[in-house]
């Protein structure tokens, strides 16, 4: 047994590395096309056109072969894919426009288009989709009126308690209740 | 890049030897597990915001929560945390020093019996070999994003140094260890927000861009939303935040508590506690703030972030120049450390002083336990290494954190209340109200879908309460000796006794044995009440100007 408790151990590990394997693997992806499109930035400021031309072209390679299909898949399992799903549209898009961008477009419009794409495939904050505030009287009745409803059964436990210590140990001078 | 690499390098051989320093004078279980009760105020102060914030509660996961879902992340360090750490000062740590315990179960212990006490042991182990895991895979994961290192080694050498200097040093070594990282904590992190304000305008200019021109939701700004907002609800936060999950935090997490009992007297425990609320207060500014103009950084600068907890790494490293971000990574793998240490640190204490000592090997002598404390410390940094993979899969790690935590402060704060407040309070009930509440926790969570754990744990608080009192009056009273001492009202008792004892003894009378506690009265600069009180009137200005 005493064997064969290190083996278990490498086992147990490995086996639970594989089952966050996956997720490690959408994020490594997408850093890969993110690479490849800051390269795309890159290159062009140094004026390499066809070296920018090169890194959108495995940009592109990586989201129609790794991103996208991760994506697809992904979405129908774990709602952790469903921000993506949504905006794989707005990706496609952008990779049309850069296209053509990368022809005839400036440094700044083809700077901002990436940037664009590099932020449609990162993980947008969900606080940002929370609706307006809808305070409503119930909310603050409900969450104040318990909050200071045991802040005054604090402090008239506090004056019980005092008076029972008074009822034990009397004042100097009074006598103490029998019983 | 290579002088970061060397600031780094540096930074870690300074905090492996200094451990090694500070371990020397290590002898005894009281060394190890309480620091030989010698720290003064400032190094509790200290150690109590380092063991606070780490990877986890504070720049990393923190961070990644205030990036998701915006300023309602600040609840934990405005308001809240200090009005946990004031109250705690204040009040329960006395409880706990004037009981002479280790840990927070020999405190129920006393009060309630074994039983309780070895759950509540067992559950907080469970909840510190998660956390301990999760601060590995967070700071693996902050490496290995910044320095393009591979995660596992880096994870195995954070391991290595802070089980070193936990393992040989115990508390004192960690304590100390925590005073010089919250210097470079503070001093290393803060620039960041000066810089990032510069860039975005200033908060006027972050919520003009995401409210203005993106359309974001201004509950993305709000410290307290509406009982709709999806991961924190205003009054949710209000009863299961505030006099739940933060006081019994503060009042009952191990590691925090165990900081308080290793100072040199009663003063310095409770103000060390009070004063660690102004820290708790500034780290706002040091990951919350930053962390709502992130956005616009990521997005203007082609940024990518693939969660919200790898958002904080990916700012840093992209805004900071080589050699700051060298500096920056130390005072956060600082925070990281100090944190790890800490709980590594508890978590043997609880294993060896609540368990071993108590059920499995009684009545060896000290230096069996001393050595047993150090087997346990390297057995919970290998468990916890083994859980990593695990913590790999989840969402957003701050959740599922705090989850756990919801499930096990809602029902402590129900029986902890009524253990200093109603003599009444006895074993059988707070047993039962115990395991009743936290069952319902994870039925609120399981089975009726709540996933806000603000709620779990006032429900589980107040059903505690309930199950506790009733099952309370329907069985025997406790004996005498598991009140003496232990309740509000024996506190109570004792310093009113002494005045009346001042009195009786100025009129040449007598009164009774009355127990006559040494009175320490610091000059009026260091009275704590004037400093809490100052600490809430700005935490009510934030409040007012942010909220």
């Amino acid at each position: 047994m005493k064997r064969i408790s290190p083996f278990l151990v490498v086992v147990i590990v490995l086996l639970l590395s594989q089952t966050g394997a996956g997720q490690e693997k959408f994020n490594d992806v997408r850093q890969q096309m993110a690479d490849s499109l800051t390269a795309v930035k890159t290159s062009l400021r140094a004026d390499e056109r066809q070296a920018a031309l090169r890194h959108f072209a495995d940009a592109k390679k990586v989201w129609e072969a790794g991103v996208k299909p991760m994506i697809t898949e992904g979405v129908k399992t774990n709602n952790q894919f469903q921000e993506y799903f949504d905006r794989m549209a707005e990706v496609d898009g952008h990779f049309i426009s850069l296209a053509q961008e990368l022809e005839s477009g400036g440094l700044q419009q083809i700077e901002s288009r990436v940037n664009a794409m590099i932020w449609a495939i990162s993980h947008h904050p969900r606080g940002f989709k929370v609706p307006k505030p809808r305070y409503t009287v119930w909310d603050w009745v409900f969450g104040l009126g318990i909050g200071i409803g045991f802040c005054v059964f604090a402090i008239f436990f506090g004056l019980h308690l005092r008076r029972s210590y008074y009822r034990r140990y009397q004042k100097q001078g009074e006598k103490a209740p029998k019983g | 890049m290579n002088s970061d690499f060397i600031i780094i390098g540096l930074y870690l051989v300074l905090m492996f030897v200094a451990g090694l320093f500070f371990s020397r004078n290590i002898k005894s279980t009281a060394d190890y597990f309480l620091a030989a009760r010698s720290a003064p105020w400032f190094w509790i102060m200290g150690a109590i915001w380092a063991t606070n914030i780490g990877f986890l509660h504070g720049y990393l996961a923190h961070g990644g929560a205030a990036y998701e879902w915006g300023l309602i992340q600040a609840n934990f360090e405005w308001f809240q945390g200090p009005f946990g750490y004031i109250l705690s000062g204040l009040f329960f740590i006395a409880f706990y020093w004037r009981a002479g315990v280790y840990t927070v179960p020999q405190f129920l212990e006393r009060r309630y019996g074994s039983a309780l006490s070895l759950i509540y042991n067992l559950a907080w182990i469970v909840i510190f070999v998660v956390t301990i895991a999760a601060e590995f895979y967070l700071g693996g994961i902050f490496l290995k994003n910044l320095l393009h290192i591979p995660f596992w080694p880096t994870v195995l050498v954070l391991a290595a140094v802070v089980g070193t200097y936990t393992l040989l040093g115990g508390l004192g070594a960690a304590i100390m260890m925590e005073f010089v990282q919250f210097i470079i904590m503070m001093l290393g992190t803060m620039p960041l927000l000066f810089i990032l304000l510069h860039m975005v305008g200033g908060f006027a200019g972050i919520k003009d861009v995401l409210i203005g021109q993106w359309g974001v939701s201004p509950q993305y700004f709000t410290v307290l939303p509406d009982i709709h907002h999806p991961y924190g609800p205003g009054p949710w936060i209000i009863l299961g935040q505030c006099l739940v999950i933060t006081l019994g935090w503060c009042a009952g997490h191990q590691s925090m508590v165990q900081r308080n009992l290793g100072a040199r007297s009663l003063y310095d425990a409770k103000f060390g506690y009070v004063a660690a609320a102004i820290p708790k207060t500034l780290g706002a500014f040091l990951y919350i703030v930053p962390m709502i103009a992130a956005p616009i950084i990521f997005a203007s600068n082609g940024i990518f972030v693939e969660r919200a907890d790898a958002s904080y790494g990916k700012l840093i490293m992209n805004l900071l120049p080589s050699g700051m971000l060298g500096l920056f990574i130390a005072g956060l793998l600082s925070a990281g450390l100090s944190s790890i240490s800490s709980v590594l640190n508890s978590t043997s204490t609880m294993m060896v002083k609540d368990i071993y000592e108590r059920y499995l090997v009684k009545g060896r002598g000290d230096h069996h336990y001393f050595i047993a404390g150090r087997v346990a410390t390297f057995a919970v940094i290998a468990l916890s290494l083994l859980i990593v993979p695990i913590v790999l899969k989840v969402y957003l790690i701050m959740w599922l954190e705090q989850t756990l935590l919801a499930m096990v402060l809602g029902p402590f704060m129900g029986i902890l209340m009524l253990a200093i407040f109603w003599r009444r309070a006895n074993a059988a009930g707070s047993l039962v109200g115990f395991i009743t509440g936290a069952v319902f926790a994870v039925l609120l969570q399981q089975v009726f879908g709540v996933n806000i754990f603000f709620e779990i744990s006032w429900w589980s608080f107040v059903v505690t309460s309930i199950v506790t009192v009733a099952v309370t009056l329907l069985t025997a009273k406790p004996r005498p000796e598991q009140l003496d001492g232990l309740t509000w009202e024996s506190d109570f008792r004792a310093k009113l006794g002494q005045i009346l004892e001042e009195r009786a003894v100025k009129n040449g009378a007598k009164i009774g044995e009355v127990p006559k506690p040494v009175v320490r009265r610091p000059p009026w600069y260091l009275n704590i009440k004037y400093w809490a009180t100052a600490i809430l009137l700005v935490q009510v200005a934030l409040l007012l100007f942010f909220g």
